[in-house]
């Protein structure tokens, strides 16, 4: 069993690691779980008493209306191509008035521009679109759920989409559910969802308020970020530096006080130090001299990273002093005062352009993998100012407990990965 | 109108509409601040104004996601946290710890203290970028966030551990392990994430007015599926275009605040120099800080003795090795020369550390953007880079650790060397 103060001090260091990566959990379920329902099948918004009930028990209920005979299918193929028509001559005025975004996107959304759709997909796109303009209701129930009253393109096309999926199944309830739209929308069938996939590209446009006020946002941070650095030569940054100045003066004090950020950064930056002296001196003591030029060197060299040692010491020492004063307060970590990426003068768009899912992932895969290897060297550290003094302590038999040198050695060395094997030397005879 | 212009060029303080309005401008800034009239009555450090300024500073200084929690503690915690927020920001005048926790006075002193925060640092943009409404895809690629995590779990969660607990090592272990397997999930959701992601961008193609971008992100595309969140989100938009208005007007106006202020620090009575400060600071729970201190202030002494163990035996050689040489002439130079180039190297050492930093490196958090055609080139950080930055901090941390885990072994080799009567058979190297 480890004493009381070290348990304590590891419990607290390894459950705040435990903590912080179950806090990047959270934050990543939660865009995981917006993330798969975009690319699932949309629910129409607007209409949830329709969605519990009527699932997939309306895909049967379509079939059941019986079939239609062939004489009605034929029918139904005659309309499909006159609707096709006027769909085609529709797409081209809609390409003419291709600057003019309002009223593109809801013929857009009839026309599957690019997508190679079959035959039937487009079919049902007259029925569909027939049919939103007789079943009102249910474009209504979707048209009020947006915000501003603008058109809200997508859920009236989704609408048309549902209905069109639904006559995609089987060509027959086609004509089974435009007699339903037709009837009171009361009996209306859950639509069938929107796919991203199918449906995204091109014909999705955000509503125009937020257009305009995303447009908006963005010239303002501009106009900051350039307001911020015209202003640096004039003379409000003198004011406000004199005014510092002032204030310093009349606090009595004889220099500025570090922040604690700056002195967190000042102990990260004499811990890089210290890595670069070490890495240093073993190269100079792995290093075999030839001649006596040589052996100067590295006893000068050696000398010299004693000396830088001393001094990085010695500025531990002062940075000691001056906290001193004020120990960093609770629930005060240093860091949230000011995160990254505001001190940062252009607080314009900062764009992370990447080329395939395989890139996005290796970058996302390396940041973890960074972020794990430092969290990974720290635990390091601590375990060794930890456990190292446990083992060397002796016993009540004078021994250091086997298992605990053996369950040290594994962690501190192998991560915990490996064990060493101990054997008891038996004196033969 | 006349008015207002001549208000610009008279004499400060001397009841100018210019000044209010600045202040105002600041109030709207930072989101329902004090109106410009509890200013003037800070000025003259009247205690009406205490509590205005007194949350306004708390609500300035707490990270957005505490706030709301230590915002229920009522007055006093926040005067408390208010003054250790400060003293952790290095702010400089004493006065300010002696206030009273009830928080009734000091509207003077806390008027310094804001106008002090302004004047250091880009106060207002940073307040406004920590609540920016993102319409992007972010993902960050520095470290900075990584210490912000490891910073959030530090605190109440200690206080938990009962004081006199022994854990064994096998439960030290086992959690060990179950980091090892959090990491593992915690990489496998973020792989299924970035794939996801990627399919958004994809599918969303061409969507985008902003033909720069090319593409919808996943919160866009989320506000075109639920309309509701697209009113909270619209509003959220204009609320801080408000902001960032008055933060621009604000910056048109400031000069006559500086100068105001000028005269509010001359109406304070001197302090007495060299007057011992007398902090009020919480009681410290977790030394997260010392704890970093210690461990650096541990390592760098032994690296000091390993040093020195290193250099004297080579320092006794040289000595008895140059003792029939010193008269040399041509010697000595050389003798020079070795040492400059020494020195040298070692300034360039130093170098390394001393840098602020790669200034190359981006920060905070960037927008996803899917571009294959490299279009967009010269428009923002290309993945290949950031992955390659990436590697070499891999490699880098790698080397450490490897170090760090060589170290442990031979320490460990050595102690238990000591022990007669068992043969130790280290793992099998890799």
């Amino acid at each position: 069993m480890l004493p009381a103060d070290c348990s304590r001090r590891l419990l607290a260091e390894l459950r705040g690691a435990l903590d912080a990566c179950a806090e990047r959990q959270r934050q990543l379920e939660r865009s995981l779980r917006v993330s798969r329902r975009l690319l699932r099948a949309w629910e129409p918004v607007g209409s949830p008493t329709a969605e519990p009930t009527l699932g997939p028990d309306t895909q049967k209920e379509e079939l059941s209306p019986g079939t239609p005979s062939p004489q009605d299918l034929k029918e139904l193929e005659l309309l499909t191509q006159a609707l096709e028509k006027a769909v085609r001559v529709r797409k081209g005025i809609s390409k003419a008035g291709a600057g003019n975004k309002a009223p593109l996107p809801k013929s857009g959304s009839i026309v599957t521009p690019a997508t190679t759709a079959p035959l039937q997909l487009r079919a049902p796109g007259r029925a569909g679109s027939h049919a939103s303009e007789t079943k009102a209701p249910r474009g209504i129930c979707q048209t009020k759920a947006p915000a501003k009253g603008h058109p809200q393109h997508k859920p009236l096309s989704s609408g048309d989409r549902t209905s069109q999926e639904r006559a995609s199944r089987t060509t027959g309830p086609g004509l089974g559910l435009r007699d339903q739209a037709t009837a009171p929308p009361a009996a209306q069938p859950a639509p069938e969802a929107f796919t991203l996939k199918e449906k995204g590209r091109n014909l999705l446009q955000l509503p125009a308020a937020f257009r305009k006020a995303a447009s908006q946002n963005s010239r303002l941070w501009a106009q900051m970020s350039s307001t911020e650095t015209s202003d640096s030569a004039g003379a409000t940054a003198t004011a406000k530096a004199q005014f510092l100045q002032k204030m310093q003066v009349a606090s009595g004090l004889c220099g500025p006080r570090l922040s604690a950020a700056e002195m967190e950064a000042e102990v990260r930056r004499l811990q890089k130090a210290c890595w670069l002296l070490r890495l240093r001196m073993q190269e100079e003591v792995a290093a075999a001299p030839t001649d006596w030029k040589q052996e100067l060197r590295c006893l000068l060299t050696l000398e010299g990273l004693q000396a830088m040692v001393g001094q990085c010491l010695h500025r531990l020492q002062e940075l000691q002093a001056e906290q001193q004063l004020g120990p960093w307060p609770v629930g005060l970590p240093p860091r949230s005062l000011s995160p990254c990426g505001e001190e940062d003068p252009s607080w314009g768009p900062r764009l992370l352009l990447y080329s395939s899912t395989q890139e996005l992932q290796t970058l996302a895969a390396l940041r973890l993998r960074v972020a794990m290897l430092s969290q990974q060297v720290h635990l390091e550290k601590v375990l060794m100012a930890e456990l190292l003094p446990l083992v060397s302590a002796r016993g009540p038999q004078g021994l250091p407990g086997l298992p605990l040198c053996r369950a040290v050695h594994s962690l501190l060395c192998d991560a915990g990965e490996r064990f060493p094997t101990i054997l008891r030397d038996e004196p033969t005879g | 109108m006349g008015r207002r212009r001549r208000g610009v060029d008279r004499t400060p303080g001397a009841g100018s509409g210019a000044l209010p309005e600045a202040i105002a401008a600041l109030s709207r800034a930072l989101s329902a601040g004090p109106s410009p009239e509890t200013f003037r009555r800070a000025k003259f450090d009247r205690p009406e104004a205490a509590p205005a300024l007194w949350q306004l500073l708390f609500r300035v200084l707490s990270p957005t996601t505490q706030a709301g929690a230590k915002a229920s503690q009522g007055p006093e915690a926040q005067v408390r946290f208010v003054k250790a927020a400060l003293r952790c920001q290095g702010y400089p005048r004493p006065a300010l710890a002696q206030l009273p926790e009830d928080g009734s006075q000091g509207s003077r002193e806390l008027l310094l203290a804001l106008a002090w925060l302004l004047a250091r640092g880009p106060l207002l943009e940073q307040l406004l970028a920590r609540t920016r409404v993102r319409l992007g895809d972010e993902m960050t690629v520095c470290e900075c966030e990584d210490v912000a995590y490891d910073g959030a779990s530090v605190g109440l969660p200690a206080l938990c551990v009962e004081p006199n607990l022994h854990v064994d090592i096998r439960h030290v272990q086992w959690l060990m392990g179950k980091l090892r397997l959090r990491w593992r999930n915690l990489v496998s959701s973020q792989q299924e994430q970035c794939a996801l992601l990627s399919k958004v961008h994809l599918y969303t193609r061409g969507c985008h007015s902003e033909r720069s971008l090319g593409h919808l992100s996943a919160t866009e595309t989320e506000l075109l599926r639920d309309p509701d969140g697209s009113r909270q989100l619209l509003q959220a938009l204009e609320q801080e275009n408000a902001r960032l208005e008055a933060a621009v007007q604000w910056r048109r106006r400031e000069l006559i605040f500086w100068q105001w202020m000028d005269t509010v620090l001359d109406s304070c009575p001197t302090q007495a120099p060299g007057a011992a400060p007398q902090p009020m600071f919480l009681p410290r729970i977790t030394d997260r800080g010392p704890r970093q201190w210690g461990l650096v202030a541990g390592e760098l002494q032994a690296l000091q003795e390993q040093l020195q163990a290193a250099a004297r035996p080579r320092r006794a050689a040289w000595e008895a090795q140059v003792r029939g040489r010193s008269q040399d002439p041509a010697w000595s130079t050389t003798w020079r020369a070795v040492r400059q180039a020494v020195d040298l190297e070692l300034v360039a050492l130093q170098g390394a550390w001393d840098r602020s930093g790669t200034p190359a490196q981006p920060h905070g958090p960037h927008r996803l953007v899917r571009s294959e055609s490299g279009a967009l080139a010269g428009r923002g950080l290309w993945a290949a880079e950031a992955i390659r930055a990436l590697r070499s901090k891999e490699a880098c941390l790698e080397v450490a650790l490897r170090q760090l885990q060589g170290q442990c072994r031979q320490e460990l080799a050595r102690l238990v060397g000591t022990l007669s009567g068992f043969i130790w058979i280290p793992p099998p190297g890799r």
